[in-house]
């Protein structure tokens, strides 16, 4: 069921024209319920511990009582909670020993996000936090309101507290739906389940080391028949061995489609007026919004897989830092979609950078070999441990030298870049390719570095930094730029960083 | 493939970029003494353990020490930096070269750091925080003191002329 925005004629909190708020709103009544069920699972693990080594010794209940007393000060916490709007901000006031008031104004928030799982759909209740550029906890977390609520929060966040502003806001326009074929080719494409898939069988390792090689056995069996004294010899074990590869990827995909389904069923980007919005989920439902103009930086990334089935996907930075688990900022604006379809958004959202035109300048292809320069080193260990294990058959690992060549060969040949008044674009990659972009106004500082192999060549590597860049993101960096291009492009885009200011 | 400005690079940079102070010359060392003696002294005891050298502790910390002077001396021979009307820029390293440029408009807001040794010789550490990843954070070490004050306050009336609140 799609979160829809509620009717104008909804009421809204009072926005009043002085300082003072005049209608605070308390969170939902099964506010206690949801901070409960968080706080359990923080204390998951030593609650099971207790339960199961506890039994019966009375003294192992106190670390209980003591939860149980976490529990109820979070409780109070939350009954205390209270938040109105004054004007262009957002007051909050929290705790009844320890008062505390924060006033947020909704031209600082980047970012809302709404979050509901299957237990927050049964009650028609979200989690709602804001979001402001940097830091690491969000502005404000409220744990939880009624969806209408976090909804008209969202559009007072849109419109900057002007309560009036919304009966008259346009229309949102989708910009991308995700339909179910596409989102059984995202889970074909990703590794989601990658992580879970392989801690179960560490798991099943740790537990039984003999579990691995009966199963080899039995598989084996299976395949050549029940051959009374068969010895089981390196071939048999070979092809045991790939019967059961096969199946671990088909069930790592299995389990991949099916994350990515109840991920991203139902994914909805949208636009309305600058902010973009995106929706997802089956289950549970995720919203977030920013403001188009917070976005840092893009990511246009193909895999293999995404070739095979002709699609790519997008995504972007904002300056929002974003924890492990939660997903708060706006990160994908386009997690599976055709090569079209991701120029159009570019093109809308970036109007004046002139996407589909972008003169693209090939970097010099001579410089292929200092790409599978790293791997030599990781060949030869292999190949020295895999000669003192298997003997002269480990040689064969040799064999990946010319392959990582030839590819080393291809990336050279498509790696360019592309400046203009706008923007700034490189694209790398043969196997895996991506490109990334970004604006010149949301540029950070630049540095132009020259390794002893760069001199030798007559290069030099770029470094351009944006903010809130994550560890996964490619870096927006030219590399193998001959030393007088380099230079110029440096010192221009010094120039034009030092006269146009920076549109945070 | 070889270009013929490496001769160049081991000659002195264009004449308005500026030197590191004499007198940093020593904290420079002193700096990086201590991470690189306590490596030396932790393999220094697992070869005493292994091989039973029971002078192989103090003798690969003071190794270790040395390697960090002599790395604190280099880098301090090869730190340059300018500011020009375009912002700052701070050059390092003769091998592995680096340039690193902060636009004026770019600067979110710049930490002055002084310890015990740079006091007393009246240096100072600039930092400039920007709101990039990789390079949040440009540093210039042990400019001298009057210097790095310079450079803050110009800097810092950059802020104030692009206000975009």
């Amino acid at each position: 069921m799609p979160m829809t925005t509620p009717d104008p004629a909804a009421p809204l909190p009072e926005a009043t024209p002085d300082a003072t708020v005049a209608a605070e709103r308390r969170l939902h009544p099964m506010s206690w319920l949801f901070v409960l069920v968080q706080q359990l699972k923080q204390f998951v693990l030593p609650l099971v511990v207790l339960l199961v080594f506890g039994r019966g010794d009375r003294n192992e209940l106190w670390p209980l009582i003591g939860v149980a007393v976490l529990v109820v000060l979070s409780l109070w916490q939350y009954f205390t909670y209270r938040y109105g709007v004054a004007g262009d901000r957002l007051v909050i006031r929290s705790g009844l020993f320890e008062r505390s008031l924060r006033v947020i104004p909704f031209a600082r928030i980047h970012n809302v996000a709404l979050q509901q799982s299957a237990l927050h759909r049964v009650f028609g209740v979200a989690e709602v936090r804001l979001e402001s550029a940097g830091g690491s906890k969000p502005e404000a977390q409220m744990r939880v309101l009624k969806l209408d609520d976090a909804l008209a929060l969202e559009a007072l966040v849109r419109h900057r507290g002007a309560a009036a502003a919304i009966a008259n806001e346009p229309e949102a326009e989708t910009l991308l739906a995700l339909g179910f074929g596409d989102v059984v080719r995202l889970g074909l494409v990703s590794n989601r389940g990658l992580v879970v898939v392989a801690a179960a069988f560490a798991a099943i390792v740790q537990i039984s080391q003999r579990a691995v090689v009966n199963t080899f056995q039995s598989v084996g069996k299976w395949l050549f028949g029940f051959a009374g004294e068969h010895h089981f010899g390196l071939a048999q074990y070979a092809v045991s061995a790939l019967a059961m590869l096969l199946f671990a990827v088909l069930v790592l995909r299995g389990f991949s489609i099916l994350l990515a389904l109840l991920q991203y069923h139902g994914f909805r980007l949208s636009e309305i007026g600058r902010r973009l919005t995106v929706e997802r989920g089956l289950l549970a439902r995720w919203r977030t919004s920013a403001s188009r103009r917070r976005i840092q930086a893009w990511t246009l990334r193909e895999g293999t897989l995404h070739r095979l089935l002709k699609r790519r996907s997008l995504e972007v930075d904002t300056a929002v830092a974003e924890e492990q688990q939660q997903q708060r900022a706006l990160r994908e604006l386009a997690p599976i979609a055709t090569p079209a379809a991701c120029d159009a958004l570019i093109e809308r959202l970036l109007p004046r950078a002139g996407w589909s035109n972008l003169a693209w300048q090939a970097l010099p292809a001579s410089n292929w070999w200092r790409l599978v320069l790293p791997t030599i080193p990781v060949v030869i260990a292999v190949t020295i441990a895999a000669t003192w294990r298997v003997g002269a058959w480990g040689l064969l690992v040799l064999a990946w030298l010319p392959w990582a060549a030839f590819v080393a060969h291809r990336r050279a040949q498509r790696m360019a870049y592309a400046a203009n008044a706008e923007v700034i674009a490189v694209r790398e990659g043969w196997w895996m390719r991506h490109w990334r972009l970004a604006e010149l106004d949301k540029l950070q500082a630049l540095q132009l570095t020259r390794s002893p192999l760069d001199r030798r060549c007559g290069t030099a590597t770029l470094h351009l930094d944006t903010a809130g860049a994550g560890a996964l993101s490619p870096q927006l960096s030219v590399r193998f730029l001959p030393v007088d291009e380099a230079q110029a492009l440096y010192a221009s885009l010094s120039r034009t960083l030092a006269r146009r200011p920076l549109r945070w | 493939m070889a270009d013929h400005d490496e001769a160049a690079a081991a000659a002195a940079p264009p004449a308005d970029w500026h030197a590191l102070p004499d007198r940093a010359r020593l904290p420079s060392m002193l700096t990086p003494m201590l991470p690189f003696a306590l490596p030396g002294m932790v393999g220094g005891f697992v070869l005493a353990g292994v091989f039973g050298l029971w002078f192989a502790p103090p003798v690969l910390a003071l190794l270790g020490a040395g390697v960090g002077a002599w790395m604190g001396l280099k880098h301090y021979r090869s730190t340059f930096w300018r500011l020009d009307e375009d912002g700052l820029a701070v050059r390092r390293g003769r091998l592995w070269q680096r340039e690193t440029r902060v636009p004026a408009t770019r600067v979110q807001h710049l930490d002055l750091k002084r310890g015990p040794l740079q006091r007393q010789r009246h240096l100072a550490t600039l930092v400039v925080h920007t709101a990039g990843t990789r390079h949040s954070a440009v540093t210039v070490p042990h400019l001298d003191a009057d210097d790095a004050e310079r450079l803050r306050d110009l800097l810092a009336r950059q802020i104030d002329a692009d206000d975009d609140a």
